[in-house]
């Protein structure tokens, strides 16, 4: 069995990795040290299990577990954390398994045999308890099995589009479309300090938005920096567009 | 839940003291006196004015009056004054009465005292109305009256002073308590991995953390010299920088602060505590630290600057720690100490001053 490790502080890993090892000598451990390389494990190493930590440098782990488990084979996730008040109410009310930190080889043990797989519902409600994954740092795409992780900060805009969402984001320089599966009520929603709805199918990113130009049939478009044809405003939306270039 | 019960014990705690302390000021501070002639002075001009009357006894009425209360105050005040440490092996209840008797004890004997002089000395016709008995029971009752309110006010400001302390005594320990339970658990899990790894590294981590944590049960929440607390903070910084590894750099500039100043114990320890949870912890590659001190004889100041973390997550507890040393300060320095926070973009800053107080001055 491939089992993940993801925890940001070393000495944390190596007591993990030396009790697994006690546990089952034939365990294939691998390790990451934030919420990005744990998906970048994830995607490599394809492990049954992951001992996620909570508490992690740029991405936390209950957000690396939001993107995991969107995947199409999402691995068994077993939280730890030395002590979070809310995230363990969170767990306790969710059902999900975790650990406490100095975490007990027996109870390793015992998450170990009966590791369930969180299912998505479980852990948008364990979001919604928890005040400190309010906001994603990243969205995740599924490309080809694999989670592809776009960071907020690239993102120009969201355009709704039937049942799909296509993400224009900036990719080493260049701007790319990327197709992801969700709402644009729940992003705007979540975004709503950094993204603005100016259409019925569009988000655009508040700090990319440089002029509104009035067409000769009536129709406002907005020009974003770095973008050269514009985006349509609606009418509904015009006057928080304009309020928002005021100030 | 857990903090309500700890909330009640500690209020429990802090009545129990409160109730075993003495509600009779001291009568022989140099304030008391004052408050006793003032007080003496304006009893008797209600005393002089009352009769409804103006012509040129008034005044000399006044005098004498004044003379015979001021007496009576003053001997009164020393009675008590000598009697205090009697009275502070007694309940409240006891002292109350008891302090009460001698005072009307007191007033009968310097009212007779008086009588005598003004017999003696043939100066009846200041009080040519009364007789002997009524010139007793009259001051009796005067006195009687003064008395019970005086010791009343003295009871009910003791009560309010003492609810005060209680109240930031009983703050300034759960305030005290709050060092994030986060770095207990986290310390123990760097233990428990260095036992297996570095046993000497584990051996010395604990030794720190008894330390701290040894200073931070103190019951006594009493001044430590600069070298004690400068000590104490690097052993904070050891048992993190066993955890956070390479991500956490520090740098001490602190030789400035003379090592006999005396600070409140541990105030720099949830400071750095906040730098590290704000400015390294968010980050990836982590951040650095830097500890500056700056002394001009009269007071210290004690810079704490970290690397602004420029992740979303902005996590909150923040406020819980100033607030609490600002507590704190106010506490120990009465006004004379500050905290000053400022965030400027990439770095934030945590400044606190305080007065230089060396041992003697405590």
């Amino acid at each position: 069995m491939k089992i993940l490790i993801a925890d940001d502080e070393p000495l944390a890993r190596e007591r993990l990795y030396h009790i697994l090892k006690e546990i089952d000598d034939d365990y294939q451990l691998v390790e990451a040290s934030n919420g990005l390389e744990a998906i970048e494990q994830v995607n490599q190493e394809e492990p049954e299990i992951v001992l996620m930590d909570i508490r992690m440098p740029g991405m936390s782990g209950l957000e690396a577990t939001q993107h995991l488990i969107g995947s199409d084979n999402p691995p068994a996730i077993i939280f730890t954390t030395a002590y979070d008040e809310y995230a363990l109410q969170a767990f306790e009310s969710q059902a999900v398994d975790y650990l406490l930190k100095p975490i007990r080889k027996e109870r390793l043990e015992k998450a170990l045999n009966n590791c369930r797989k969180l299912n998505k519902l479980q852990l948008e409600q364990l979001g919604q308890q928890n005040q400190e994954i309010t906001y994603r740092t990243h969205i995740s795409a599924q490309i080809r099995g694999t989670i592809l992780l776009i960071p907020v900060k690239d993102i120009c805009c969201f355009m709704a589009d039937h049942k799909y969402i296509t993400i224009k984001h900036n990719k080493d320089g260049e701007l790319v479309e990327t197709i992801i599966e969700e709402t644009l009520k729940s992003l705007e929603e979540e975004f709503s300090n950094q993204f603005l709805r100016i259409h019925r199918n569009a988000l655009v990113r508040k700090d990319k938005i440089e002029a509104l130009e009035k067409q000769d049939d009536g129709r406002v478009l907005l020009k974003l920096k770095g973008l050269s044809n514009g985006f349509e405003v609606s009418r509904r939306h015009l006057s928080s567009v304009r309020k928002l270039m005021k100030s | 839940m857990k903090n309500d019960q700890i909330l009640n014990t500690v209020k429990q705690i802090n009545r129990d003291r409160v109730e075993s302390s003495l509600f009779l000021p001291d009568f022989c501070s140099i304030k008391m006196v004052f408050s006793v002639v003032i007080i003496g002075v304006l009893l008797a001009l209600i005393l002089t004015l009352v009769p409804l009357r103006m012509d040129q006894q008034l005044w000399s009425d006044f005098a004498l009056i004044s003379l015979f209360i001021q007496w009576n105050g003053l001997m009164c005040s020393s009675v008590l004054c000598v009697l205090r440490p009697f009275f502070k092996k007694y309940s409240n209840q006891f002292v109350a009465v008891s302090s009460y008797l001698v005072l009307l004890i007191m007033i009968t004997f310097l009212s007779e005292v008086t009588f005598y002089i003004i017999e003696a000395y043939y100066l009846t016709n200041i009080i040519s109305s009364a007789s002997h008995w009524e010139f007793l029971i009259h001051n009796l009752l005067i006195g009687g009256i003064i008395s019970a309110l005086a010791l009343h006010y003295f009871y009910i400001q003791h009560q309010w002073r003492m609810k005060v302390q209680a109240e930031s005594y009983t703050k300034l320990q759960l305030l005290q308590a709050r060092i994030r339970p986060h770095f207990l658990f986290n310390s123990m899990n760097t233990i428990a991995s260095l036992t297996r790894s570095k046993p000497e590294m584990a051996e010395r981590i604990t030794e720190d953390l008894a330390e701290l944590f040894r200073m931070l049960f103190r019951e006594d929440h009493e001044m430590i010299s600069w070298s004690r607390e400068l000590t104490l903070s690097e052993h904070y910084i050891d048992i993190e920088k066993q955890r956070l590894d390479e991500r956490l750099s520090i740098r001490w500039d602190v030789s400035q602060i003379p090592a006999d100043a005396m600070v409140p114990a541990l105030i720099l320890q949830p400071l750095l505590e906040n730098a590290i949870f704000h400015g390294i912890e968010p980050e990836i590659k982590g951040g650095s630290i830097v500890v500056m001190g700056d002394f001009d004889k009269k007071q210290i100041r004690i810079t704490i600057q970290n690397s602004n973390s420029k992740n979303l997550v902005h996590r909150q507890g923040n406020k819980i720690a100033l607030a609490n040393i600002e507590e704190r300060l106010k506490v120990h320095f009465q006004g004379k100490a500050s905290i000053a926070c400022e965030d400027k973009n990439d770095e934030y800053f945590a400044i606190v001053t305080m007065p230089y107080q060396t041992k003697n001055d405590t």
